[in-house]
């Protein structure tokens, strides 16, 4: 009914609509996990008759797949190389687990229990941690460049978070390598510290110096 | 020998001959057929107030967030309730309905204007 509706809406228009090499919008979005298909049996038994987009090529239904990684990977990869972006990542993953697990095995008593030694977790935590509320941009009044404070969305706000742990990770000598300080930097925004976190505060500060500007937004 | 300025104020100046002026058209003198969609654009801000709320509580507690969370969700609701209903908005103008009604945006004001231009 609904895929009607919208012809009709597309022909009723006065100007014609642009063919491009995307989806048209009455296309739907491909669920590739199990279990959320068995969740969500009823919602996509109505789109029997609605085309699907295909779903994209690294989609995986493997416990091992993970969307903060992936992106990870994403930000990771230079020239295209994502096979080098992968190995490196898993490389810290597997650092942050040896550092951790040193850590669970030198503490005493009930400090055992409460040191985090799954990486997957503590990446999340870090970018979590990382994520800034605000940002400023720079708008001209007068001829003046003010730096004014703007919500962000969330997706941005990830985005930001790990685009920093990812500078702060090559902001290195040349003998360490990229996953070393990357580890050492996800391990240290995790627990609410280091240079990435002071860096969000850095920023969140200086929101608040210029929040006089707020109004000369146009969001 | 200088004459009096009295003299000629009280004369008054004498009018300009109009033939000498000929009016000229800088700008045409009927209006344009559209609007510019500038004005819709901007000027736009929200959730000021949830931002200067939000700045209290972080200067108070020296920018720790974990004692702010009541604050910060309210201003991330407050802007995501703005983008979803800019969004909504746009997707309606998009559609091309026109309602009669005196908050028409420039594109609605673009298509009835067109359908009445102004005669040339």
């Amino acid at each position: 009914m609904s895929f009607l509706s919208r012809l009709a809406v597309k022909s009723s228009g006065f100007s014609c609509i642009r063919r491009m090499s995307v989806y048209p919008q009455h296309y739907a979005e491909p669920v590739v996990q199990k279990n959320k298909q068995i969740e969500q049996k009823s919602e996509l038994a109505k789109l029997h008759h609605v085309p699907i987009k295909a779903a994209v090529n690294k989609a995986s239904d493997t416990v091992f797949h993970d969307d903060t990684k992936e992106k990870m990977v994403n930000y990771i990869t230079k020239k295209g190389n994502s096979a080098l972006a992968r190995s490196l990542l898993s490389k810290t993953m597997e650092l942050i687990k040896r550092t951790q697990t040193e850590h669970m095995n030198l503490a005493k008593g009930d400090d055992k229990d409460k040191i985090n030694t799954n990486a997957e977790t503590l990446l999340k935590q870090a970018v979590e941690n990382c994520r800034p509320l605000l940002q400023v941009t720079a708008i001209k009044r007068g001829g003046v460049n003010y730096q004014v404070p703007v919500p962000i969305t969330t997706k941005r706000s990830y985005f930001l978070a790990m685009k920093w742990l990812l500078e702060a990770a090559r902001e290195k000598e040349r003998k360490v390598s990229l996953p070393e300080k990357l580890a050492w930097e996800i391990l240290d925004a995790a627990h609410g510290q280091g240079r990435v976190v002071k860096r969000k505060d850095d920023l969140h500060r200086q929101c608040e110096s210029n929040r006089a500007y707020a109004h000369y937004r146009w969001s | 020998m200088r004459v009096p300025s009295a003299l000629f104020a009280a004369r008054g100046r004498a009018p300009q001959n109009e033939a000498d002026v000929p009016f000229q058209e800088i700008l045409p003198l009927r209006l344009k057929n559209t609007v510019s969609g500038k004005a819709d654009s901007g000027n736009d801000v929200a959730c000021l107030q949830e931002m200067g709320v939000l700045f209290a509580c972080l200067k108070d507690n020296e920018f720790v967030e974990k004692y702010c969370h009541k604050e910060i969700s309210q201003f991330q609701n407050c802007f995501k309730c703005y983008m979803d209903r800019k969004f909504e908005a746009k997707k309606t103008i998009n559609q091309g309905i026109v309602q009669p009604g005196n908050n028409l945006n420039y594109k609605q004001l673009n298509k009835y204007m067109r359908r009445y231009p102004n005669p040339l």
